[in-house]
């Protein structure tokens, strides 16, 4: 599917999840991400990684507010589901989606201009970059005496500055490739958008509506 | 062919004083390959940023190409104008692959994608890396790095190649390869290239003109005077005269058994049984890129290694990571690395909080400011005060740590003759009041003698110590 239409369905559905308090509808969007998850080859330990984080935080979420006496079961059972449906469906997402094939879906199917969506493709592959660095920073701190820890201020003060020397350096590094902001380019490969994705895209969004339709009291 | 004409440029940078480059005139003949020499910290890098235009002129219309500005010219021809190869090979690419940047390059300079392919294809094979075309940029060395920034340019077709000390980081024969494809371009091509490098030494059968950039401004060299220019030089030859094999009398500091360094898939080090001594100064000298600092970012655990490392008898591994960074300090070779506050007299406090201040009193390290000259800079944020007194702040403050084994990686980097005379007699006398084992990686050569007593070379992946027998 186009990679910025499966952003929007997904964006969407999430969305109306927030608002509508559907248990059948949460489980059914759980198995459906569930099986495009497998069927698209996502790895056991990914899964597994993806299921045991918001079981941690729904069962404590749900704990919490049973204790609290107010909210009723069916309640506690929407709150239960609906994390897990934003997890799968952002698992669905990121482990299906190509960022590169994004960027230039952004680019040249939802005309984002190409400065944000390159912005966003730099961001993306300096990940291990700010892991390094940040190694580095509570290497060189422990060789002064100080142990910085996730929440030191001077570990964040560092990383930005690190950060906007990099941006500085991704600006030069486009520049000198011929990048200028707004300037029209061509595309080497085109992202297609056809008659099919937005069929899936209204289908996906109909059921959703006639499942919350039906399940609503 | 393009010619390129500087007119009157002054380049002061915000909060300083004096300018970088002061009325400089200039033109760099097209189709000629121009080598820009000068010392470090002189400006070679601003001016080439300033042509490239990654920086924005002070005033208009002071550079041209065959008399036009870069803004005059159409912004999809700019990099088939002028481009621009950096110092540091991994910061110069957008896209994840080889293949995906070229392309990113083509569709900035608007080409139809059906031409595409052709066009990388011919790049690639033109640089001779056509095995690396869907290659991860990531997991490249710096030389490849630099070998696909080249063909990039290639494939852009850019007139004027603008080159910021490109073999800074890379092995010798990368840098021949490297130069032999620059020369192709420039005389079967006609492309102009301006090349900054402050070390002279094997250009000579390459270079039409010597550009000279001294005090902001840039005197260009006939070729008679570029011949006469290259046959004074002589490189920096390595002058010690206390280095000896290490005897067996000496200790052990940090044991490396079957100690190998790799660095993605590329074994830079072959494993091999290595020892560091205490309380001696260590010199490790080797080519670009094969493999000093990593080894270094090892010894502090920073790194991967193959085999086994020990310090004094005890499995680094095993060691609790807060004491051994105590223990054992690496000066990184970015200064900026190293400071984790905003003021000079912040920086130092700190090192004297947790390092040797019984001997770097209150008095001591105002002396040493004194002769740092960076007495009158203690009020000032770190992060604007130049270079080279990063450089000796940077060291000043791992001396107040005085950690018993202190590895240097490049100490004297950017600093100006003066600076390093005061910076190799703090080193020495401090070595040995507190009886410091120094380990020091340093392409500046000249100086070093009155310190270093073991000399490491590290050549064809592996460590060797020089020096007769004792």
């Amino acid at each position: 599917m186009n990679p910025s239409l499966k952003l929007a369905l997904i964006v969407f559905i999430a969305l109306e999840v927030s608002f509508a308090q559907v248990w059948t509808v949460n489980v059914v969007l759980i198995i459906v991400s569930l099986i495009l998850m497998l069927a698209n080859h996502v790895s056991f330990k990914r899964l597994l990684y993806l299921t045991l984080v918001p079981l941690f935080f729904s069962s404590t979420l749900v704990w919490s507010l049973s204790l609290r006496g107010s909210a009723s079961p069916h309640f506690l059972l929407v709150i239960f589901t609906r994390l897990f449906v934003y997890v799968y469906m952002g698992g669905l997402f990121t482990q299906t989606t190509d960022p590169l094939m994004l960027t230039r879906s952004l680019e040249q199917n939802a005309k984002l201009p190409s400065k944000f969506a390159y912005g966003f493709l730099a961001a993306f592959n300096l990940m291990p970059k700010i892991k390094a660095e940040v190694a580095t920073i509570k290497a060189a701190a422990m060789m002064r005496g100080q142990v910085l820890h996730f929440w030191s201020p001077q570990l964040y003060f560092k990383v930005i500055l690190a950060a906007m020397n990099w941006s500085d350096q991704l600006a030069a590094a486009m520049t000198s490739h011929g990048f200028i902001e707004g300037a029209p380019r061509t595309h080497a490969m085109t992202i297609s958008l056809v008659a099919r994705d937005w069929w899936f895209f209204g289908g996906a969004l109909l059921l959703v509506q006639i499942g919350l339709f039906c399940g609503l009291p | 062919m393009a010619t390129v004409t500087v007119n009157s440029l002054t380049f002061t940078y915000p909060q300083r004083q004096r300018p970088v480059l002061d009325d400089l005139s200039v033109t760099f003949p097209g189709g000629k390959f121009s080598l820009l020499t000068g010392v470090s910290g002189g400006g070679k890098s601003t001016l080439l940023r300033l042509i490239a235009g990654l920086t924005p002129l002070p005033a208009p219309n002071t550079i041209r190409f065959d008399g036009e500005t870069l803004s005059e010219i159409a912004p999809g021809k700019r990099a088939a104008t002028v481009a621009m190869l950096f110092q540091e090979p991994s910061t110069q690419f957008t896209m994840d692959t080889v293949v995906n940047e070229l392309r990113f390059a083509l569709e900035n300079q608007r080409v139809d994608p059906a031409a595409m392919p052709a066009k990388i294809d011919t790049a690639l094979d033109f640089i001779g890396i056509t095995n690396l075309k869907d290659r991860s940029l990531m997991a490249l060395s710096g030389g490849e790095q630099q070998k696909v920034a080249l063909a990039i340019i290639v494939a852009m077709d850019s007139d004027v190649i603008l080159l910021d000390e490109p073999f800074a980081s890379i092995d010798p024969p990368t840098r021949l390869t490297l130069l032999q494809k620059l020369v192709a371009l420039c005389t079967q091509r006609g492309k102009t290239i301006i090349l900054a490098d402050h070390d002279l030494s094997g250009y000579d059968q390459w270079v039409d003109h010597l550009a000279v950039l001294d005090s902001g401004k840039v005197t260009l060299l006939s070729a008679d005077q570029t011949k006469q220019r290259f046959a004074a030089f002589t490189p920096e030859q390595l002058r010690l005269t206390h280095v000896t094999q290490p005897s067996s009398e000496l200790t052990v500091c940090l044991q490396g058994d079957q100690l190998g360094i790799a660095q993605g898939k590329r074994q830079l080090i072959q494993p091999q049984d290595l020892s560091f001594f205490a309380h001696q100064a260590t010199l490790i000298t080797g080519p670009n890129g094969s493999g000093k600092s990593t080894l270094f970012r090892a010894l502090v655990r920073l790194g991967k290694y193959q085999g086994n490392l020990t310090y004094a008898g005890t499995n680094i591994q095993k060691l609790s990571r807060k004491r051994y960074a105590r223990e054992v300090g690496l000066m990184f070779q970015s200064a900026t690395a190293q400071f984790l506050n905003v003021t000079v007299t912040e920086e130092l406090d700190l090192s004297r909080r947790f390092g040797n201040a019984d001997y770097f009193t209150a008095a001591r390290v105002q002396d040493l400011l004194t002769q740092l000259n960076l007495a009158d800079h203690a009020e000032q944020v770190i992060y604007s005060l130049s270079s080279g007194q990063q450089k000796k702040l940077q060291l000043l403050c791992m001396l107040i740590m005085a950690p018993d084994v202190l590895l240097l990686d490049e100490p004297l980097k950017g600093l100006d003759f003066a600076s390093i005379k005061v910076v190799m007699h703090i080193l020495t006398t401090v070595q040995r009041d507190l009886n410091l084992t120094l380990i020091m990686v340093s392409h500046q050569l000249s100086g070093l003698d009155d310190l270093i007593t073991l000399h490491l070379h590290l050549d064809q992946q592996h460590l060797t110590y020089e020096g007769a027998a004792e």
